[in-house]
């Protein structure tokens, strides 16, 4: 017997992330003038489903017969555990940051958003996974539509397009796989057969994790869509999409070989735009590439502990930088480094703030950085891969210079720009305060941290204190931080000027835009042609239904009463031969 | 003896008693609370009989203590348990809500007989649901026919054509009786005996032949036209449509039913779908003419100007899919098709009572006068929009609860295009509904003309309470079953069981 349909309501509502599905959903009922109690009652579902999560412990729950297939809507594992926890902080810090904030969409979309990254993460099967891959796309746009502008609107179009192609290439992924083991679960998967010939169910699933993680060539919506969102919306999309990504891709993909190329490039090629990079908050979404970038080399290294404790770490402290220029945007109204510089003198908290997020994301021993951080070099250090490992370490190097001391430095210091605002709001000083004391705290005490990790046998031989770890990073500090101070001493470091922001996108844009005009209009005109044969055809098919079946038809019309006791017995000579030959 | 022994017989020989002292109430209102009172007390007993039987088990009770095979047996499992409930329950409905429209559609001085009519008509219907002698299930099957077909020509006065629709019906109606006892005839030959349980010990023992697979396709036959199965369904477009508006709200929701029932019950029970020849019918004969039912009479519907003729064409649809599920042979489709047929029951008798408000004030069942209607009778209109999605398969109604069970039984006997094909007629069932809606919504309420004010020429007011309640206990009921799916599903998991277990 299959699942009964209460079997199916009552599994749904034992999901948190339907549970806060909904709560998004109904906190939306509250409108305008009632702003805190909607912000309250998001904070209220997020606390109880986080304590929901928690009480479940470790297991799987809603395993369904739905039409033949098992399901299994909630799995927590320690992989997923320790993203689920992350997620929920997040999500909270987010809102507290955005208690400001009045517009309902964008309120609606910083819970459900989450809570469908939430579902993914826990997802027991790859339908479910499915599923919640499409709403947090379909969530998230609202947010790169909040500012309501032509530019956000054609952005939130872009990025819809990719993130349902993504969509679609799991989907895909999915079927073959189905084909192939006639089974949903999500477990690995893998890239090659055990023979080594293409796993092409595989690959085309690693397409769908690779453009959501933002794979180098397929990052641009990154920086597209991201920096164009409100202050708040920003900072909601670059924690949750890719690390959906990366749990999905640590889940199917562990020790994948190719990982830790693509990751490896992924860490080094953003440097050199984000150096270059006018715009800090394009600064920061290239760092989105950058982390993610170590994440995805852990994932190849088979180091899930790396992967999955630095995506914990980089939410908490790239989440606190955003959120410390987000205060500097909030109060002067701009994020080019051109026009910040010099805030240190009125926001003195917030720059301290800002200054743990950036040792904290250069991996400065003490913070959450570094012991999470430390987790991947020495993997990449184990697994006797030379140039991986000087890779890693030059960019590592990098993230100090382009996150690390960037940021804060033109944004509090540099040159000063005359501008004296307050300091930021409190709610924004809590959400920060909260972030930065996690960085801090889980950097001196990491075993909380650890005691999450999903390979609990690894993590035991990992010890981030000692002589050799805090040396190696303090050696590569330094020489970074005397590299920026001798680049900046000969004027040789990019200045901040307003006109730099031409390369990356120039190719993107002058000839990417002509193409992509001709793409959509034969596209358009395609879909006219279609349309058009399709159209006729419609109302044709419509036109022959109408001639039998409409009033006048032959299946509709009264027939005289002979006529009816004749198809009796036409039926009943039907149903004898049947009951006689068989 | 006490009463609770004796409760198998209550249904059936209440009404049979107090339906001729209809013939000597000369006032049709005391005669339409005497029907009230004798329709609860009806369907109190068959809900204490449902009770029983999902507790107790099946109950056998011998009529006037003469023991089967030779005497008649009532014999009552969980499936027509489940069907008795429904019957009474939509009669006790129905009754009550028919006051004002029967005295605005009949001649006043046939009230009397029409509830009399009205209760013979349930008394039928619930005698075929509950014997266990198939002989029997032919006789209350004439009782109940004969009723129907005075109670659809009492729509004569209104329309003419009520008439013919009703003659139609009687020689069609006889003709599917014909067949049945044509059928009953050979199986009595070859096994001779009458009792259901015993036929099928009989039909274990010695094996089948030629008889009985011969009399297997006239019952089929027969009972395929009493339950309008496609071909079959001619009679009933126009009984349906020009009946009295509670007329069809009752046969609408029960008599089609019942004839499904006998169907499962002969199918399963009686000769056993463990025979070859009954699996080649289930799925040569039956599943094709469910299927093509499911497509056709949903079609008919879309391009239907009258509401309770677009209504009639869909119960064909609708039985398609109760057939759809027995065709299936499993266990799953078996149970499918019983929470379909308490649900469509469910469905219908909301939808067909919402247009006899309508035809109460306006006088008419076409959709003109559809148009704005959730202006002029707000309630009525919500009543018609909730019974049409759960008609259309929406979650949190009835109709998705049936469509889900029959999806699941689909895909459980590895028959995935069965399933597409009945999402795909769904979305017929959504192109013919949709409309209705969207002339209740969307448009505006006549200016002038015909149907700018009511029957009376005053302005349209809301359909009367003793409408509206019933109506609203139906519509919340395919709610409330909607959510409450453990009811129905249970009940209709364990009747499939037993019907299949009994093999």
């Amino acid at each position: 017997m299959g699942t009964t349909q209460p079997d199916f309501f009552a599994a749904l509502l034992g999901n948190p992330a339907v549970l806060l599905t909904l709560a998004a959903g109904a906190a939306a009922f509250l409108g305008p003038g009632r702003e805190s109690v909607r912000k309250a009652v998001m904070l209220a579902a997020l606390a109880g489903s986080f304590l929901f999560t928690i009480n479940l412990g470790l297991g799987t729950w809603g395993n369904l017969t739905v039409f033949g297939e098992t399901i299994t809507l909630l799995r927590i594992d320690p992989l997923a555990r320790i993203f689920a926890i992350v997620f929920h902080i997040a999500a909270a810090l987010n809102i507290i940051y955005a208690w400001h904030e009045k517009d309902r969409a964008q309120d609606f979309a910083s819970l459900a958003y989450p809570a469908a990254a939430l579902g993914g993460v826990t997802a027991g099967d790859l339908l479910t996974l499915f599923v919640w891959w499409e709403i947090a796309a379909i969530t998230s746009v609202l947010l790169v539509w909040a500012p309501g502008t032509r530019a956000t609107f054609l952005a939130g179009m872009r990025y819809l397009v990719i993130q349902v192609l993504s969509g679609t290439l799991l989907l895909a992924g999915v079927v073959l796989l189905y084909r192939e083991t006639g089974s949903l679960a999500f477990n690995a998967i893998g890239l090659h057969h055990e023979d080594g010939s293409l796993h092409i169910a595989g690959l085309v699933m690693f397409l769908a994790f690779g453009i959501k993680s933002a794979f180098p060539l397929f990052h641009n919506w990154v920086q597209d869509a991201y920096p164009k969102s409100t202050l708040t919306g920003t900072i909601i999309l670059a924690i949750f999409t890719t690390k959906l990504a990366v749990a999905s891709l640590a889940r199917a993909f562990p020790g994948e070989e190719a990982l830790i190329y693509i990751g490896a490039v992924m860490t080094i090629f953003p440097i050199f735009f984000a150096l270059i990079e006018n715009d800090l908050r394009k600064v920061l979404c290239y760092s989105i590439n950058n982390q993610v970038g170590f994440m995805v080399c852990a994932i190849g290294f088979g180091a899930i502990n790396g992967a999955a404790g630095y995506a914990f770490g980089n939410i908490i402290f790239e989440g606190l930088l955003f959120m410390a220029l987000g205060a500097a945007v909030y109060r002067t109204g701009t994020s080019l480094a051109t026009e910040l510089g010099g805030l240190y003198r009125t926001m003195p908290k917030t720059m301290i703030l800002c200054i743990i997020g950036a040792l904290s994301i250069s991996a400065f021993p003490g913070t959450l950085g570094f012991v999470t951080k430390g987790i991947i070099i020495d993997a990449a250090g184990e697994a006797h891969m030379f140039w991986i490992w000087l890779t890693l370490l030059f960019a590592s190097a990098g993230v100090l210079e382009h996150a690390g001391i960037k940021i804060p430095f033109f944004t509090f210091f540099a040159h000063d720009s005359g501008k004296r605002p307050d300091d930021a709001p409190v709610h924004m000083l809590i959400a920060m305060s909260i972030a930065a004391s996690m960085c801090i705290g889980l950097g001196l005490f990491p075993g909380l941290l650890y005691g999450l990790m999903p390979d609990q046998e690894a993590i035991s031989h990992y010890h981030p204190y000692t002589a050799y770890h805090i040396v190696e990073q303090l050696q590569l500090l330094v020489w970074a931080t005397i590299a920026f101070g001798v680049l900046k001493v000969m004027k040789w470091y990019p200045a901040e000027v307003p006109s730099t922001n031409l390369d990356a996108d120039w190719f993107y844009r002058v000839p990417g835009r002509g193409l992509l005009m001709w793409a959509s209009a034969a596209t358009a005109a395609i879909w006219g042609l279609l349309w058009k044969s399709f159209q006729a055809r419609v109302m044709n098919v419509l036109a022959r239904v109408y001639s039998v079946h409409g009033p006048e038809g032959n299946l509709a019309r009264a027939w005289p009463i002979g006529f009816m006791a004749l198809a009796v017995a036409a039926m009943l000579a039907f149903a004898l031969v049947f009951a006689l030959l068989a | 003896m006490s009463l609770i022994e004796q409760l198998p017989v209550l249904p059936i020989i209440i009404p049979l008693v107090a339906a001729p002292f209809c013939l000597i109430i000369p006032n049709g209102r005391i005669a339409y609370f005497y029907a009230i009172a004798i329709s609860a007390l009806t369907f109190l007993s068959c809900i204490g009989l449902l009770h029983g039987v999902a507790a107790g088990g099946t109950i056998s009770y011998y009529l006037g203590d003469w023991a089967p095979p030779l005497g008649i047996e009532y014999r009552i499992d969980l499936a027509n348990a489940l069907v008795l409930t429904l019957i009474s329950g939509v009669a006790a409905l129905v009754i009550p809500a028919s006051y004002p429209s029967i005295a605005a559609e009949a001649n006043p001085k046939q009230i009397p007989l029409f509830y009399g009519a009205m209760l013979i008509c349930m008394l039928g219907l619930l005698g075929v649901t509950i014997t266990g002698d198939a002989f029997n299930v032919f006789v209350f099957l004439e009782i109940s026919s004969l009723a129907t077909y005075a109670l659809v020509a009492l729509g004569g006065r209104a329309d003419r054509r009520a008439l013919t629709a009703s003659f139609n019906y009687l020689v069609m109606g006889t003709l599917g009786a014909t067949f049945f006892v044509i059928g009953l005839g050979l199986l009595y030959q070859a096994t001779g005996t009458l009792n259901m349980a015993d036929i099928r010990v009989q039909l274990l023992e010695n094996g089948t032949n030629r008889m009985v697979e011969a009399g297997y396709a006239f019952i089929i036959i027969g009972m395929g036209l009493k339950a309008a199965m496609f071909p079959m369904h001619l009679w009933l477009p126009n009984a349906y449509t020009y009946a009295p508006s509670a007329v069809s709200a009752f046969i609408a929701a029960a008599s089609t039913k019942v004839a499904v029932y006998v169907l499962i019950r002969f199918t399963f029970s009686v000769v056993g779908a463990d025979f070859d020849f009954v699996s080649a019918m289930l799925s040569y004969v039956l599943m094709p003419l469910a299927l093509a039912g499911m497509f056709f009479a949903s079609l008919v519907a879309v391009f239907q100007t009258d509401v309770k003729r677009m209504l009639a064409y869909s119960s064909v649809g609708q039985i398609g899919y109760m057939l759809l599920g027995i065709s299936l042979g499993t266990e799953a489709g078996l149970q499918a098709s019983i929470i379909h047929i308490f649900n469509h029951g469910l469905m219908k008798a909301a939808l067909f009572l919402s247009v006899a408000c309508v035809m109460l004030r306006l006088g008419v069942h076409t959709v003109d006068g559809f148009n704005g209607l959730a202006k002029r009778m707000p309630f009525t209109a919500a009543a018609f929009i909730f019974a049409g999605l759960s008609l259309v398969g929406v979650p949190l109604t009835v109709g998705f609860v049936s469509k889900w069970y029959l999806l699941q039984a689909a895909f459980e006997a590895d028959r995935a295009w069965i399933a597409f094909l009945i999402v795909a007629s769904s979305l017929i069932a959504v192109v013919y509904v949709g409309r209705i809606i969207e002339l209740i919504l969307l448009r505006e309420p006549p200016e002038d003309g015909p149907l700018f004010r009511d029957v009376d020429g005053n302005p349209v007011r809301e359909a009367p309470m003793v409408m509206l309640v019933p109506m609203w206990i139906l519509v919340l009921a395919n709610v409330y079953f909607g959510l409450r799916t453990d009811v129905t599903a249970d009940l209709a998991g364990r009747a499939a069981a037993s019907l299949i277990g009994g093999q």
